[in-house]
């Protein structure tokens, strides 16, 4: 039975004051780090009629833009939990514990309460550096009520989101150390995961690329913020004259600012009160015993216990390969019996580490069995799954009809093609992925030697393929692979289709951006080997550049790849870079760089480059007259190669001939 | 009325209230006694609300003490280790319960202001242990409460303070009606000021009696047989000890039923002597594994 004695339920303003005195020292000083940087301002338009932010609004907007975007998250993710440490201390106490909950009031009231006491240590530094920044541009009359409160809305929303995230952390554990190391976890687990699952797989699985994949980078807020909430501002181009001299000249004047993305804050601002109702929930059921606990909540005590085994037999298991097993492995991909041992080792102690902190005891290895077994059955399962490709990862090429987006780096080009335009190019670069992917021992084969490189009848090419798949997946490869000229001739093997690919015309128009208006030609730079020479490039003249090179490509005498060591040497010891500019995917302007080599025949851009100036007859030499020693080198490889090829035994099979190089 | 019954708490598979019952009734002094570890200080904090039982119920004036404002509003506790915010005066702190308590009387604060003499804008950091003690009485005093739930309450004071605080507490039980559960070790001063005792062991209250009921309960029995004769073995007692010829019987009956199963035995002398609560608890908790242990070093 509950007494009807009416005491306030949810709120004690004696509490709140005393939170309040009691913890001054924290935003006292946060306030005054904060208000330094209004009152530099004010100083310098006090003194200073000249002043860049005089009678302007918009750019002083865009201030506040620029810290509510870039610096506000990164502050209030570290402030909130210096808050929360203070407001919640009384939880990680046993003596405080007893006082407070020994008070006439209730749970709620002293959640409610000690949280508003957070939020105001959050706010008043906020509320003060604010006031000043009005009053700054006031005084420098450049004060815009538009921007002031959408930063507002901008810091509330950031505010209560890292509270209530630190609030929430508060709840699961009992430990006043802890409590900064949950807080912190919470925030960037999703990334840290990411980044460590990407690393592990890469190394087991063909092809696979990319050490982070950010699928599910929305749960580490303070990086999807960086990342997403942005500044847009517009420059207009205005012309004015001196005042003294007369003289006119441009200037960019900014004619507009938004915080884009500013949405984010609300969802973010959201989440933070359904983890505010978690932690309400947990205070509820929150037993005053778990004073001094790493984890307050007694089922997520194996969650810890097994999260942290994870966590340390991926990342300790790693290190520990890297610094025992790295140097005597074998090819790209690990070596799956030594990092499992790693992997045990380092799960072990994660286990045992775990084990210590719920316990708060050395003393765990009584009955540990079972949770080594599980630790060491867990790291077999994760070895095996990722070594047998039991999900079939590598094999996996996407069907063009899923794909939004695809890009190609291959033969020191990057290409970027979508469906409805580039169809038929996508098949093709699939018929090369599925053809990699087929190839997938052959290619492991030899790879996996040392100086794979180094051998007579190889070359070696790159090919990173990204298929950009609707709803925000993203599938990203990376091969290295061996290229031979038996291959080359021979039709199906991944080296042909690539070949046929990247020396087809639509691939060469593609390489020079060849009436592509996306890309607009902005520079580029020309340098002569024979002089030790260097040019740069104005727009006009990568244009016309690229226009000559277009005429050489139409004429055949540009844009065939050479593939193999022993084809180079006869190109032109000059190198011709052209850049363009393009719009990125997020908006903002992006540039691209493309490298021409040039050989004889190319007249067409030969003759332009002479009209620019650049070179002369004289700068006409080739690699091969320029570095005879080299050659030679080449000559001598060239005519091993071909030996090597002409002793090759060639065995008969169901699907073909399966070509055996005999290269000793 | 405070009620405890058939309280279960276990911290980590350790179980610490094994079914404990207690019933203090309105407006006695009730003394919770026990050896180290019996629970004494798990049960307060259930009775103060900071623990949450796994069984059983707990309550205090017939209400439920878990989360329950309005009834805590009438208690006042006094740990044994009292937390005071750490840079709070004796002043701050007397605000901040003012704000909780809405029966905080500032009129007998002042008052007790007299009685303990400590210099109020003093933090209570810098006070010693003894003083900070005197502070929390001067503070839970003053809450006005109906009960006052004390553990170890009087640690760390000397004696003329001890004395002084249980005046005040006793002035409040006579004036007010407070009701008064204190655990403590120190079973000499509990005899003085209690009125009910209970003594638990492994989680579990195992008597609880007035102070007259435990005393008569109980004899200490002086006897000097005849020839130097020694105890007959068929004679139930708790324990012996022999001074010269004078044997000393510890024997659970009262008085006047050990003289008459001695005099059987026609002894040269009969005489008996009345328990102190220290030789009561340690005879009680002798049958539960606590006897005195003879160490020879």
């Amino acid at each position: 039975m509950q007494s009807k004695t009416s005491f306030s339920k949810y709120f004690n303003a004696t509490l709140l004051r005393r939170n309040l005195t009691r913890f001054w020292p924290l935003w006292g000083m946060a306030s005054f780090a904060g208000s330094l940087f209004p009152l530099a301002l004010l100083v310098q338009f006090l003194r200073d009629e000249d002043f860049y932010l005089w009678n302007r609004p918009l750019d002083f907007t865009e201030m506040y833009y620029y810290a509510a975007a870039y610096a506000v998250p990164i502050v209030s993710l570290l402030y909130a939990i210096l808050c929360a440490m203070l407001v919640w201390s009384y939880l990680y106490n046993s003596r405080s514990v007893g006082l407070m909950h020994t008070l006439p009031i209730r749970r709620e009231g002293l959640f409610f309460t000690n949280f508003l006491s957070g939020m105001a240590m959050m706010l008043i530094p906020y509320v003060i550096v604010g006031a000043l920044c009005v009053l700054v541009s006031v005084v420098g009359g450049c004060f815009d009520a538009k921007g002031l409160g959408v930063t507002i809305l901008a810091v509330l929303g950031l505010s209560f989101f890292y509270f209530a995230t630190a609030t929430a952390a508060a709840f699961i554990t009992g430990n006043t150390f802890a409590l900064p190391a949950v807080y912190f976890l919470l925030h960037f687990l999703a990334v840290m995961l990411d980044w460590l699952v990407c690393t592990f797989s890469q190394g087991f699985i063909f092809g696979l690329s990319g050490s982070y994949s950010g699928v599910v980078e929305w749960l580490s807020p303070t990086v999807y913020l960086e990342n997403h909430l942005r500044v847009s501002s517009t420059y207009e181009e205005v012309f004015q004259r001196g005042e003294l001299t007369g003289t006119g000249y441009y200037t960019d004047v900014l004619t507009s600012v938004e915080l884009q993305n500013l949405w984010l804050v609300g969802v973010y601002a959201l989440a933070g009160a359904a983890l505010l109702v978690i932690a309400w929930l947990l205070y509820r059921r929150r037993r005053s015993e778990s004073a001094g606990d790493v984890v307050a909540v007694g089922w997520m005590k194996p969650v810890f216990r097994y999260g942290v085994t994870g966590l340390s037999a991926l990342l300790g298991g790693l290190l520990l390969y890297e610094l025992f097993w790295r140097s005597f492995q074998e090819g790209r991909y690990y070596e799956v019996l030594p990092l499992l041992v790693c992997m045990l080792v380092a799960g072990a102690i994660g286990y045992y580490g775990a084990s210590m902190l719920l316990a708060k005891s050395l003393r765990v290895f009584r009955g540990s069995w079972r949770g080594l077994a599980l630790t060491a059955a867990g790291c077999a399962v994760v070895c095996a799954v990722l070594h047998f490709d039991v999900l079939g990862v590598a094999d996996r090429v996407p069907e063009v009809s899923r794909v939004e987006k695809m890009t190609l780096y291959t033969a020191d080009n990057n290409y970027t093609f979508y469906p409805g335009e580039d169809e038929a190019l996508m098949e093709r670069v699939r018929a090369v992925h599925q053809a990699i992917a087929a190839d997938r021992d052959y290619i492991m084969g030899i790879t996996g030697q040392e100086d794979w490189r180094s051998q007579l009848i190889i070359g070696d090419a790159s090919f990173h393929v990204t298929y950009y798949l609707s709803g925000g997946l993203k599938v990203n490869r990376k091969y290295y692979l061996p290229i031979s000229r038996q291959r080359l001739a021979q039709e199906g093997t991944y080296d042909n289709l690539l070949d046929s690919l990247v020396n087809s015309e639509e691939m060469k128009a593609r390489r020079i951006h060849l009436n592509d208006a996306r890309f607009a030609p902005t520079g580029g730079s020309v340098y002569v080997e024979r002089r030790n020479a260097g040019y740069d490039l104005s727009s006009r003249e990568c244009a016309a550049l690229q226009a000559a090179v277009a005429k050489d490509a139409a004429a055949g005498a540009w844009g065939q790849y050479a593939w193999l060591e022993s084809d180079w040497g006869g190109e032109y010891a000059l190198s011709l870079e052209l850049s363009f500019a393009y719009t990125g995917e997020d908006g903002n302007p992006r540039r691209n760089w493309i490298s021409i080599t040039l050989r004889p025949g190319m007249d067409n851009t030969i003759s332009c480059l002479k009209e620019l100036g650049f070179i002369t007859e004289a700068d006409l030499v080739t690699n091969s007259q320029l570095y005879p020693e080299d050659t030679w080198e080449m000559e001598e490889k060239f005519a091993q190669e071909m030996a090597a090829v002409e002793s090759a035994d060639v065995i008969g099979g169901a699907d073909g001939p399966t070509t055996v190089y005999v290269t000793g | 009325m405070i009620e405890v019954k058939n309280v279960v708490k276990r911290f980590d598979g350790f179980t610490a209230l094994d079914g404990a019952s207690l019933s203090v009734p309105t407006g006695s002094v009730y003394g919770l006694v026990g050896p180290n570890g019996a629970g004494k200080s798990t049960i307060i904090r259930h009775l103060t609300g900071i623990y949450r039982q796994d069984e059983g119920t707990v309550a205090i004036g017939g209400e439920d003490v878990w989360e329950n404002a309005g009834l805590k509003a009438r208690v006042a506790a006094i740990p044994d280790d009292w937390y005071y915010f750490l840079q709070s005066t004796v002043r701050d702190m007397m605000r901040f319960y003012k704000g909780f308590y809405p029966r905080f009387s500032v009129e007998r604060y002042e008052k007790l202001k007299e009685v303990f003499n400590i210099d109020e804008k003093r933090t209570i950091r810098r006070l010693s242990k003894g003083m900070q003690k005197q502070v929390a009485f001067w503070l839970a005093l003053s809450c006005m409460p109906d009960y006052l739930i004390l553990d170890e309450p009087v640690d760390g004071l000397d004696p003329v303070m001890r004395r002084q605080v249980w005046s005040l507490v006793m002035g409040d039980v006579a004036e007010r009606g407070t009701t008064v559960l204190v655990s403590s070790h120190n079973l000499r001063e509990l005899e003085d000021v209690c009125d009910h005792v209970g003594i638990m062991d492994r989680g579990k209250v195992l008597l609880e009696r007035s102070l007259a009921q435990l005393q008569d309960n109980m004899v200490k029995m002086q006897v000097v047989f005849r020839d130097g004769q020694e105890v007959p073995a068929d004679l139930p007692v708790l324990h012996v000890s022999r001074v010269g010829r004078i044997h000393t019987l510890i024997m659970r009956m009262n008085a006047q039923e050990a003289a008459a199963r001695l005099a059987v035995y026609d002894p040269m002398l009969v005489d008996a002597v009345p328990l102190t609560l220290e030789e009561i608890f340690i005879y009680e908790l002798g049958g539960a594994d606590y006897a005195v242990k003879d160490i020879v070093l």
